[in-house]
């Protein structure tokens, strides 16, 4: 019989892997809901995310986490960039064209950091590192406190900027209907660069929570990436709450599967996932019939 | 007509550009102007870290080998010099295939070196089957020179196999930790490994071991996981659970360094920790730090440990001075294995790639970098070799901040005792 210290620990691992996914697939359905675009390169920005955090901490030697929000913006930034020359020259074109654009740039992306910071194994050091929290049945690490948090504080920041601002709802008119938002006055192709600097940026957030927990290379992404988009699917294309609601259950669900059923099952588990939920209801968790 | 003409003439002057192509490296006299040695490593992918080094080794030895004008080759009756061509396997057995493809019918390399991953050799060896020979210096599953469905007497395994890892742990599990924490009933040990041909060929030797020796071991937990796994959290936290009084780790760099850390420093699992030799790399202790204190690392190169070897000296201090970083143990094995085709090639006095073949059969050279048993280089029926595999213990050291390792086993290396680690917590 399994003590149940040991089932609530596995509840935080998974809730903190299920964290990665939403800030990585939150990002990836603004860029969708918005621009109704795939980036199948979203896995790579967030590799990039966690190496420009590493680029500032091996400059600076500062806490990682305050300078996670310089590398959220140099991300955005680049985000807004692939957009502005990469996905805007191609957007209309043929959905094929997207598709290979972000293959395309899955690979420029990994042999850039490679040519930049090499392919060698990096770590970003945790100040808090040996911190941790007992709460009587368990103990939590900081880090992982933190990740949690910090995740929470970005989609309630997020949440606030789409609900309160002006900005935020124009990109929500955007998402909704491009040809009513633009006979409302709402300037689409800025919407598509905050869309994607947004996106980016919660990638690279998201690659820094990785770096700091876990070694990582410029491959890190790959996995996190398609997890992301299985995460999409399961909460519904566009939907931020379906993004949040099947982030957390996929890190929750794999974690109790390594637990019960080994290791082996842990990527299977996603696809029988996404295919029950799928089945029961075609359009993912959240998602909206068109 | 004219037009015709001269479209016929440019098409004649490419193919006489291609057909030619491939002879660049023969003189006029049809002596090579270099030997192609083919290096087939992960130089880009998970385990580019590893191929790196392997790379930097491999290099190392091709110039210092050129330095004294190259190879003689009796044939020819001159000295013709070494030229390393790469053939990156992206740590992928599909990519390793095409690699190694390239090497033999482009590049017309008469020895290939290196090999590292077992599922990603037993790929990419099937092309050089029956043709040209290769010194497998990386890949550990015995199978590579023991399979049956392809020809392997062109196959030589220049490093320990997964036969070989076993024995020298699970005997010091049994010798030394035992009486220390488990005298009085079977040692309770965990197994945690990588979901590949590699992490399943060492698991399955030893728990043959365990078995045909009826060694007082009891297997709590056999956890596998995928290749590109970085959260061992849950994994550990059923380990865990089970009480071990050792964890055997069996995965590369970045898997076993956050295995051992994640285990200590999140889900408070403090036992001892063995991992197995491919981890002896500079970026292992870099990455462990002080999680690594007290700590295990079966080895059979330790550029950190003592010199136990002539040649240990001057290979670091040439490796750091051209590289500006510490050597790797996959480097150790793959430096060897380019002096060893060298010497292959001298004493065939051919290039022909069967009667090299048959020299490196016949090698009885004083061991390099890698101890073997008897001191000699020498193939058994299976054309592998009988390395010498020691037992590190690692140290923090508070002032320099860094983690350095000591030998504690077999004890003609030994340099101080096993202890226990300071947070050691006794399992079962």
């Amino acid at each position: 019989m399994t003590e149940i210290t040991t089932l609530l620990q596995i509840f935080i691992w998974g809730l903190t892997a299920g964290c990665i996914y939403v800030l990585m697939a939150v990002g990836l359905n603004m860029i969708f809901g918005v621009m109704k675009v795939v980036n199948f390169a979203h896995g790579e920005i967030m590799m990039l995310g966690a190496f420009a955090s590493f680029g500032l901490y091996y400059y600076t030697g500062l806490n990682p986490y305050f300078l996670m929000l310089f590398s959220m913006v140099i991300i955005g930034v680049f985000g807004v960039m692939i957009e502005r020359f990469g996905f805007r020259k191609v957007l209309g074109t043929g959905k094929l064209n997207e598709i290979f654009l972000s293959l395309g740039l899955i690979y420029i992306l990994q042999n850039a950091a490679v040519k930049l910071w090499t392919d060698d194994i990096k770590k970003i050091n945790s100040p808090y590192s040996s911190m941790t929290l007992d709460l009587g049945v368990l103990n939590i690490t900081y880090d992982r406190i933190i990740a949690i948090a910090f995740t929470a504080l970005i989609l309630i920041c997020l949440y606030l900027f789409l609900i309160r601002t002006d900005v935020g709802r124009a990109l929500r008119a955007t998402s909704q209907n491009h040809e009513a938002a633009m006979l409302m006055g709402v300037n689409v192709n800025h919407m598509y660069m905050l869309s994607f600097g947004i996106g980016a940026a919660l990638a690279a957030s998201a690659g820094t929570v990785h770096a700091i927990l876990s070694p990582f290379n410029p491959y890190m992404g790959t996995i996190p990436g398609i997890m992301a988009f299985t995460v999409i699917i399961i909460g519904g294309l566009g939907s931020i709450p379906g993004a949040i609601i099947a982030g957390l259950m996929l890190g929750l669900v794999q974690n109790f599967t390594i637990f019960y059923f080994g290791g082996a099952w842990k990527e299977a588990v996603a696809f029988v996932l996404l295919i029950i939920v799928l089945v029961i209801r075609p359009t993912g968790i959240f998602g909206e019939e068109h | 007509m004219k037009i015709i003409n001269a479209k016929l003439s440019i098409i004649a002057l490419i193919l006489l550009v291609l057909i030619t192509a491939g002879c660049t490296d023969t003189s006029e006299e049809g002596t090579p102007e270099y030997i192609n040695i083919g290096l087939v490593a992960p130089l880009s992918g998970g385990a580019s870290d590893i191929g790196n080094d392997m790379k930097q080794a491999a290099v190392l030895a091709v110039e210092e080998i050129n330095a004294d004008g190259g190879v003689y080759v009796e044939e020819y009756g001159v000295k013709i010099p070494l030229k390393l061509v790469e053939g990156d396997t992206q740590t992928s057995p599909t990519e390793g295939v095409t690699a190694v493809e390239r090497l033999i019918t482009s590049e017309n390399v008469v020895v290939l070196v290196g090999g590292f991953s077992s599922g990603v050799t037993l790929a990419n060896q099937v092309p050089a089957a029956g043709k040209v020979p290769y010194i497998i210096t990386g890949a550990s599953s015995s199978q590579v020179t023991r399979r049956t469905e392809i020809d392997t007497s062109y196959f030589f395994h220049y490093c320990s196999t997964t036969d070989d890892y076993s024995q020298p742990i699970l005997q010091f599990f049994v010798d030394e930790l035992k009486p220390m924490v488990a005298a009085e009933r079977d040692l309770k040990l965990a197994l945690i490994y990588r979901d590949d041909a590699y992490g399943k060929g060492v698991i399955e030797s030893s728990v043959a071991y365990i078995e045909d020796n009826s060694m007082p071991i009891e297997l709590v937990a056999k956890e596998k996981y995928p290749t590109d796994e970085t959260d061992f959290h849950t994994y550990l936290t059923k380990i865990a659970e089970a009480k071990p009084d050792a964890v055997y780790t069996v995965g590369f760099v970045k898997d076993t360094s956050s295995v051992y850390i994640q285990g200590q420093r999140d889900v408070g699992l403090d036992t001892l920790y063995m991992a197995v030799e491919c981890n002896e790399d500079p970026a292992f202790y870099e990455l462990l730090g002080e999680w690594g204190d007290g700590q295990l690392l079966e080895s059979k190169f330790a550029p950190y440990a003592a010199e136990y070897t002539e040649l240990m000296g001057p290979y670091k201090e040439a490796y750091l001075a051209k590289w500006d970083e510490m050597p790797g143990m996959m480097g150790a094995d793959t430096y060897d294995g380019i002096y060893l085709a060298a010497s292959a090639i001298e004493r065939a006095g051919s290039l022909d790639r069967t009667q090299v073949r048959d020299a490196i059969k016949q090698t009885n050279e004083q061991e390099m970098l890698i101890l073997l048993e008897g001191g000699n280089i020498t193939f058994d029926e299976y054309n592998e070799i009988s390395p010498i595999i020691f037992i590190e213990q690692m140290f923090w050291d508070e002032e320099t901040e860094e983690l350095k390792p000591v030998i504690v086993l077999p004890d003609s290396m030994k340099e101080q005792d096993f202890v226990l680690p300071d947070n050691y917590e006794i399992g079962g």
